[in-house]
């Protein structure tokens, strides 16, 4: 037997997970395991005739299960997916080596746990990305839920709380996409995917509904769609760093890869379009964008109020999340690419920013933002990092992150969604208070006096966030690079494919080249440093040597305005931060806890022997009649 | 188009912005002194006041983020030029667009913004964090404008935007069209250029709690500087979206002068708002008017 290019990817993995089960406990292991993530990409880089318009690769193995066939393939969407999953696996495990690695295992932390969850991640996404009917893609799905579980929950305290919380959503999530496949089963008699896209085509409005309705909830969890984000930014920012790196950059993405699949690829978005909400002009496809663009807008108003850099992070991720689904509902062209490429984009700025931040807090101990300042003096390279990441983050050029959010508006452009348009924007300009709330706050201003010794961070953590900044730059100046691959992942869905170039995207309606864009941005700089230098040279003055209005500061306490940054803000908008969604977890909860009070007051303390009695009589008056 | 002649444009846009800029702030700083019956400043002051601050002794520096906050500042406008088509010079205007150029316009902020962040002062900092608000503020209807005008016109080339405006004379242009959008469009422009009663984030006569706290020599001249284009670019932009451009030169400045004399003149009779007030009002009034525009668009 001849093993297909997918098999080794499978078997790489794999082997990185018993090496890091096995041989987890040696401290050279993070090594191995960092060369073993390698070797997986280089297993991917085999496949890369997928990300060019090649044949889907079976795996060679399949299985019967009850006279269903079980199988696995990759096509141009699950190599891109891969990809960013093998990509962050990488660099964060090797962020992980060395001293990052030390100091965790000092502070009591376990290596071996935390080597073989992310180990387990990896693999179990692949078993996910590589499922070839919607049997294996639960399967996948499940292992993905408990993998993640595992890697949320090593961190203990608070970190374990929101793991609990997430497998609860999880669990109600997986319920709601077993039912869906069930509901599928009895239409389609079949879970093979050509199957299920000809019985969708005959299927009745209430039946395509209902299903919509369940595989959106359900993989919806994952990915931190409003109503159910409530567990993941406190679940992504309490796990160690490099995990943290790992989950903000893809862990919730297997949920878009999902919906992508089940909605748009087997349903078709057309489909959707045609359910219409009674009595109102919008139909499902108009619901799913409100939703992503909700979840854009409210949990970037929520990161603004966060005072914990990682927290700030991940409720980023999720607002960022929303731009994808968003891209991907729109379905044209311009939209399809802007919400694949945002995965690709967002994997790399939100693992350099969550990198960024763990420098911070392994060089200071802490990511408290009232609690830090003025370390550009200090760490230079993270600042820079860090500024790298935000831009992209919030999506201005030159950084990658611009090039996905303009095709995402464009398309919304194109479309003549003018609310919806408003709504994204609204959540960039949102972001973009909120880095620079992040930045200022760890970078910028005042430098505590604790902090004065405080070193760079090293270099087996600078070498990967460097390699990921220079990656942000990179694809925002050639964004043809990854859209070449979006565009297979596109038509592997059967969307279309925009015009691109290597330098953005070229259509009659107005185009953009990234190229020509930073190429002159940055030559306006240069002017500008002329401009500047040629004037007489200036003085570094001691950060305490500037102008406080007469007001006489000492040396011992340092002034750092960092709380409450947008007060004039805040003024207005305080009173709309209800906590609604807190409320309604919080009121669900309380249901479920009296409904089995209730169950569980009539089954103990009532008379068993009734209940036995009439159920026995029941079971007789069945059989007889 | 032949390399030289793109590169000579690319050139020549952002020092006829630059030359056009300093005359808008002669014009601005005349306009107040009219207003408050003085006789104002002579042809050359704004100039002047650029190469004195550049040429000053005492030039304090707080790090390396100071400086290259300033040239961003600068730089950001001196690319977001390019992207204004100007008459006979379209430069990279159609390989960016109206959005490109929208965010290209917020990387002087952030320069402005990373600059003072590194000035260690709170006071410099609240003033980023009002100006940042402020940026939050107008951009809002700012959007609604200009989604309204790429939707009517079909297109994000600023280039094809301003043909389809001179196509049919007066009656094509942006303003007659959409008049809604056009004031709208036109109150947002206002808020954008940090005039009263919208600068309570620069806070001229309080200078403690303004982001120039700091400023002093040649970053205030790069700041400087970064104003003169910033006059330029917006009301350049407000003549390329609703005036139908500039066929000639002198339309084009005649134009883009009158646009920006009508929120300078309002300026000078103002007190300011508070920023939460000056968000409740831009919140208000431009959103809803460029919705109603909108309306008339869609």
């Amino acid at each position: 037997m001849t093993l297909s290019p997918l098999d080794e990817l499978l078997i790489y993995s794999a082997a990185t997970l018993l090496v890091a089960l096995l041989l987890g406990r040696r401290l050279a292991v993070g090594w191995m395991v960092t060369v073993l993530y390698g070797v997986q990409l280089l297993g991917l880089l085999k496949l890369a005739a997928l990300a060019y318009g090649g044949e889907a690769v079976p795996a060679s193995f399949s299985f019967e299960v009850l006279g269903h066939h079980l199988g696995w393939r990759f096509d141009a969407l699950s190599w891109f997916f891969a990809l960013i999953t093998l990509g962050s696996a990488l660099l964060s495990s090797w962020y992980s080596c060395g001293e990052w690695e030390r100091s965790f295992r000092r502070q009591g932390g376990n290596l071996w746990l935390f080597h073989s969850a992310l180990a387990l991640n990896v693999f179990c996404m692949l078993i996910l990305l590589s499922s070839g009917d919607l049997l294996s893609l639960f399967i996948g799905w499940e292992l993905v839920s408990w993998a993640g579980f595992l890697l949320m929950a090593m961190a203990g305290g608070i970190a374990t709380q929101a793991a609990m919380r997430y497998i609860t959503y999880a669990m109600a999530g997986a319920m709601a996409i077993f039912g869906g496949i069930a509901l599928v089963y009895v239409s389609a008699g079949s879970l093979q995917y050509e199957a299920i896209v000809t019985a969708v085509a005959r299927m009745d409005t209430a039946h395509l509904w209902m299903l919509v309705i369940l595989f959106s909830a359900g993989f919806g969890v994952k990915m931190g769609l409003l109503p159910f984000h409530l567990w993941q930014a406190p679940a992504y920012a309490e796990t160690p760093g490099p995990g943290s790196a790992f989950l903000g950059a893809i862990s919730s993405r297997m949920g878009l890869f999902a919906i992508l699949l089940v909605l748009v690829k087997l349903f078709g978005i057309i489909n959707i379009e045609s359910l219409k909400i009674p009595f109102t002009l919008i139909d499902a496809r108009d619901l799913l964008a409100w939703i992503a663009v909700l979840t854009i807008i409210l949990p970037t108003f929520t990161a603004m109020k966060q005072n914990d850099a990682r927290h700030l992070l991940a409720w980023h991720g999720i607002g960022q999340g929303g731009y994808m689904l968003l891209g991907l509902v729109v379905a044209d062209a311009m939209g399809g690419a802007g919400g694949l490429l945002h995965v690709f984009n967002h994997a790399t700025y939100q693992a350099a920013l969550f990198m960024a931040v763990t420098a911070v807090i392994h060089r200071t101990g802490t990511a408290d933002l009232n609690k830090l300042g003025g370390l550009v003096v200090r760490m230079p390279l993270s600042f820079l990092v860090l500024l790298v990441g935000i831009i992209g983050l919030a999506g201005l050029p030159p950084m990658n992150g611009f090039v996905s959010k303009w095709l995402v508006y464009r398309s919304l452009l194109n479309q003549g969604m003018p609310l919806l348009f408003l709504a994204s924007v609204i959540g960039t300009l949102g972001t973009i208070l909120s880095v620079y709330k992040l930045i200022h706050n760890i970078f910028l201003g005042q430098l505590r006096v604790e902090h004065e010794q405080v070193k760079e961070a090293p270099w087996s953590m600078m070498v990967p966030m460097l390699i990921l900044a220079a990656i942000i730059f990179v694809t925002g100046l050639f964004p043809g690079i990854p859209l070449a691959w979006v565009a297979s992942a596109q038509q592997a869905v059967g969307l279309p494919v925009p015009d691109y170039t290597l330098g953005g995207v070229s259509s009659g309606s107005g185009s953009l080249d990234m190229i020509w864009v930073i190429g002159v941005l940055f030559a306006g700089f240069g002017i500008g440093a002329l401009i500047f230098y040629s004037a007489g040279p200036s003085k570094r003055v001691h950060q305490l040597d500037n102008y406080a209005g007469g007001h006489f500061l000492t040396a011992d306490v340092r002034y750092q305005y960092s709380d409450n940054f947008y007060a004039g803000l805040m003024h207005l908008i305080k009173g709309w931060y209800r906590g609604s969604f807190l409320w309604l977890e919080s009121s669900v909860r309380s249901l479920v806890e009296f409904l089995s009070l209730g169950m569980q007051g009539i089954y103990r303390r009532a008379n068993a022997e009734f209940y036995l009695l009439s159920t026995a009589l029941f079971v007789i008056a069945w059989v007889v009649f | 188009m032949a390399p030289v002649e793109l590169f000579v444009e690319l050139t020549l846009m952002p020092l006829i912005a630059f030359a056009v800029g300093l005359m808008m702030v002669l014009m601005m700083r005349r306009i107040a002194a009219r207003l408050q019956r003085r006789v104002g400043p002579p042809f050359f002051q704004p100039l002047y006041d650029i190469v004195k601050l550049h040429g000053k002794k005492t030039q304090v520096s707080h790090g390396l983020i100071h400086d290259i906050g300033i040239i961003m500042a600068m730089g950001g406008y001196i690319a977001a030029e390019t992207l204004l088509p100007v008459p006979g010079m379209n430069g990279i205007a159609d390989k960016g667009g109206i959005i490109t150029l929208l965010y290209l316009m917020m990387i002087p902020s952030l320069g402005l913004a990373l600059g003072v962040g590194q000035c260690a002062n709170p006071n410099g900092s609240i003033g980023i964090a009002r100006a940042l608000t402020a940026m939050l503020a107008y951009d809002i209807p700012l959007v609604i404008v200009i989604f309204g005008v790429s939707f009517a016109y079909g297109s994000t080339n600023l280039v094809t935007l301003i043909q389809a405006q001179q196509a049919g004379g007066f009656e094509t242009w942006g303003a007659v069209q959409n008049p809604v959008l056009a004031l709208a469009g036109l109150i947002a422009m206002h808020a954008s250029l940090g005039k009263q009663p919208f600068e309570i984030y620069i806070a001229p006569s309080e200078i403690a709690t303004g982001p120039m706290v700091e400023m002093g020599g040649k970053y205030l001249g790069g700041l400087f500087v970064m104003q003169c284009f910033q006059l330029y670019t917006s009301s350049v932009l407000y003549v390329s979206l609703f005036l139908g451009g500039g066929t000639t030169w002198f339309d084009f400045l005649l134009k883009s002068f009158l646009v920006l004399a009508i929120p300078v003149s309002i300026a000078y009779l103002f007190p300011r708002y508070r920023t939460e007030d000056l968000l409740r009002l831009m919140w208000k009034w431009p959103v809803m008017l460029g919705l109603i525009g909108l309306a008339f668009v869609m």
